[in-house]
């Protein structure tokens, strides 16, 4: 018998294309309905692994078809982990995240875009790039729990997208 | 792999709506622009952006709704958003297109707001 704290673990490969993010998308979604993730926290879930996914594809790998990113989904009783990883061809990934302003954006002050981690934050519970140093590319962590009471009590403090120094051991 | 997304304009008591079904994301961009323009050539003073309940939006479609407003503001006209699941009235709400747009339920709502304001 399979003990009830097992770990579930899916892992995708896609192509880095534009489009193929859905993919992971709907994985994601799916993994999290089996653990019992309410509609509101899969959408979340789904906007950041799809934004997480086209940051991949678009800087992660500039769009080349030929390169594949990675998604591991690592699933517990009480949330899922979930690993992008991509080949690291492109812009090294951002050191800090600010909030949009949509003002200087209509205003013309400021491009529009750049919103992909900042709303990665906004949705999930835990996000950042994992320094590894085995490891070529970009690495970026996601955790989400299935209901907000199963957050670490010490997780409000933690401030998201930092670097961790450790490694990954989905 | 393109996104399926079909835009389609119409006209209706006033206003001109913009039906969307399907993912909001850059493969959109060329459609949604080219239905906002086409309305806007028209003379159109309320635009109504219609969502399906089921449509999926990422950042790169709010940029490109973003560049609608910036457009929108230029020209004066006011929109609308209607049809929105929660989870992206939510988003829209946080990233401040709200200020921009008034969001509707269904674009029946959103043709009453127009027609109360005259």
């Amino acid at each position: 018998m399979i003990p009830p704290n097992t770990t579930r673990v899916v892992e995708l490969k896609i192509p880095s294309e534009l489009g193929y993010e859905r993919v992971a998308r709907e994985a994601a979604a799916t993994v999290a309905r089996r653990l019992g993730f309410s509609p509101e926290r899969i959408d979340e879930l789904k906007t950041a692994v799809d934004e997480a996914c086209t940051n991949a594809i678009r800087h992660g790998s500039k769009s080349d078809s030929r390169m594949k990113v990675v998604v591991v989904l690592s699933a517990d009783e009480t949330k899922l982990d979930i690993l992008v990883k991509d080949p690291g061809a492109g812009d090294s990934p951002p050191s800090e995240v600010l909030d949009p302003d949509i003002q200087a954006q209509v205003e013309g002050r400021s491009p529009a875009g750049g919103l992909g981690l900042w709303l990665i934050r906004q949705m999930v519970d835990e996000a950042y790039f994992v320094e590894d140093s085995e490891s070529e590319g970009n690495l970026f962590r996601m955790i989400i729990y299935r209901t907000t009471d199963e957050r670490r009590p010490a997780l409000n403090d933690v401030s998201p997208l930092k670097s961790d120094e450790g490694g990954h051991d989905a | 792999m393109n996104a399926e997304i079909q835009v389609t304009v119409r006209f209706e008591r006033g206003a001109t709506i913009i039906d969307l079904a399907g993912d909001v994301t850059t493969f959109a961009e060329e459609a949604i622009n080219e239905a906002y323009q086409h309305a806007s050539s028209d003379g159109a003073r309320n635009i109504i952006f219609n969502f399906r309940e089921d449509d999926y939006i990422n950042s790169a479609g709010i940029a490109i709704l973003i560049g609608i407003v910036t457009e929108a503001r230029k020209r004066d006209q006011r929109l609308l958003m209607a049809g929105l699941s929660d989870h992206f009235q939510k988003i829209f709400r946080m990233v401040g297109l709200t200020q921009y747009a008034d969001l509707y339920p269904s674009v029946e709502e959103a043709l009453a707001s127009i027609a109360e304001r005259g």
